[in-house]
């Protein structure tokens, strides 16, 4: 399995802020759940700060009253809520699947609605879709990739998913994409996706464990038990 | 006058506070700045503010707004000081970095995507020494002059344009004239030196 571990090599340059706004939103979807990249840059961020410490410069004399004027008329942030066992056990997995699986950013997005049905879907298909959009906990990620973005939305409650794809290209002869749910136990596999002719695949399907990623890799036809080929979309969830 | 006298009597209670209070004696007047207490605010900014403007001056470099983003950074640090979690650094470490991203977001805001491209096509190669020199000259530790000494002049450079410079590691190398990855690399290597030389926050 071909993954992208050049990311990182970017803690020291992100610590810096020498990395462009891309590259700083690709890192921070990945370092909070990498335990080396996120001690790496507490660490540089540490040194940073031992460097800033050795060359201090005081501001002009006024500075002090204008903070002291402004902090009493602004309001504090509310303090984050303590994590929950549940968001914690969700931390723990996220940090031993970045170990299996290198990352890709993801932007997440709260699902506002179910505008990914197109008009031509089946009805069948687009009640499914529909039902998972309607639980609170739904999830929607686009995953990256190199033919168009495919999308899984998926709710943790009601244990069902739905997957879609529109340029999907035909897979080479003999082989399957394959649509794998990544847990702490590694990767499970979910469904084989097959192409209509326009490339468009709507699938649903039951999910029987919280995924912290999804990837889809090609596959021999009649599937694999875990993942062989080279992973063609991935994202971190 | 009231107000440093006050801060004054905060920094004694900071001394005898409960071991329990932990190892960063900057901790407990930020929880306490947490809870609304503008006096160990003022305690804090007179502790951090010459790191924090340090910090802006050099990237900013112009002392008029350089002074504008220290105090940006000061009332985002109070707005943020319910959220500090000393689990992920030290008080220090999380002023320097809020104020190095603001610097930056000060620059780079200014400085127009067009200039940016001219400059580059242009090759017109700043005088990025007094940069360097700068810095070397006001270090006022031994310890971190010393550690920055058993960089390669390479890395070093790199890491100053980028931390002091405030530039990305693509600017860098334009400005030192070698391949981006070399500079990734060099910027890598210097900061893993670096943090093995000074090791933890003393």
């Amino acid at each position: 399995v071909s993954t992208n571990t050049d990311i990182h090599h970017l803690a020291a340059a992100y610590a810096l802020d020498a990395v462009d706004d891309r590259e700083r939103a690709a890192f921070e979807a990945h370092y909070p759940s990498c335990d080396v990249c996120r001690t790496d840059v507490l660490e540089y961020r540490d040194t940073l700060a031992q460097l800033a410490d050795a060359a201090p410069v005081a501001p002009g004399a006024d500075v002090r009253d204008r903070v002291l004027a402004e902090i009493a008329r602004t309001r504090q942030l509310s303090p984050l809520l303590p994590v929950s066992e549940l968001a914690e056990r969700r931390r723990r997995r996220r940090r031993v699947l970045s170990t299996t699986l290198a990352a890709a950013a993801a932007m997440v997005l709260v699902v506002a609605g179910a505008l990914l049905v197109s008009r031509d879907d089946q009805p069948a298909f687009a009640d499914e879709l529909a039902a998972v959009l309607a639980q609170p906990d739904a999830r929607l990620v686009p995953l990256d990739g190199d033919a168009g973005t495919v999308r899984v939305v998926w709710s943790d409650e009601a244990d069902r998913a739905a997957f879609l794809a529109d340029d999907l290209p035909a897979a080479p002869d003999g082989e399957a994409y394959e649509l794998w749910l990544i847990d702490d136990g590694g990767a499970v596999p979910m469904h084989l996706l097959d192409p209509a002719a326009d490339g468009e695949v709507r699938a649903t399907f039951d999910i029987r464990a919280s995924p912290v990623a999804w990837g889809v890799t090609l596959e021999p036809v009649e599937g694999s038990a875990a993942p062989t080929g080279e992973i063609l979309y991935v994202a971190e969830v | 006058m009231g107000v440093l006298n006050l801060s004054r009597g905060r920094r004694a209670d900071r001394l005898a506070a409960p071991p329990d209070d932990g190892g960063d004696p900057l901790g407990s007047l930020l929880r306490r700045a947490g809870r609304g207490d503008q006096d160990a605010f003022a305690s804090l900014y007179d502790e951090l503010a010459p790191l924090v403007h340090g910090v802006v001056l050099r990237v900013v470099r112009d002392p008029a707004q350089s002074d504008e983003v220290t105090q940006e950074v000061f009332v985002e640090l109070w707005r943020l000081a319910t959220r500090f979690d000393e689990t992920r650094g030290s008080v220090k470490s999380w002023a320097a970095t809020v104020a190095h991203r603001r610097a930056i977001d000060r620059v780079r805001s200014e400085q127009s995507a067009r200039d940016r491209v001219a400059r580059e096509v242009s090759n017109v190669v700043p005088d990025h020494d007094s940069v360097v020199d700068e810095v070397e000259t006001t270090l006022d530790q031994a310890r971190v002059r010393r550690a920055l000494g058993r960089l390669t002049g390479l890395q070093r450079e790199a890491v100053e344009l980028a931390y002091f410079g405030g530039h990305t590691y693509r600017e860098v190398a334009v400005l030192l004239d070698v391949a981006e990855g070399t500079v990734k690399t060099r910027i890598r290597d210097g900061m893993i030196r670096l943090r093995d030389e000074l090791g933890a926050t003393p």
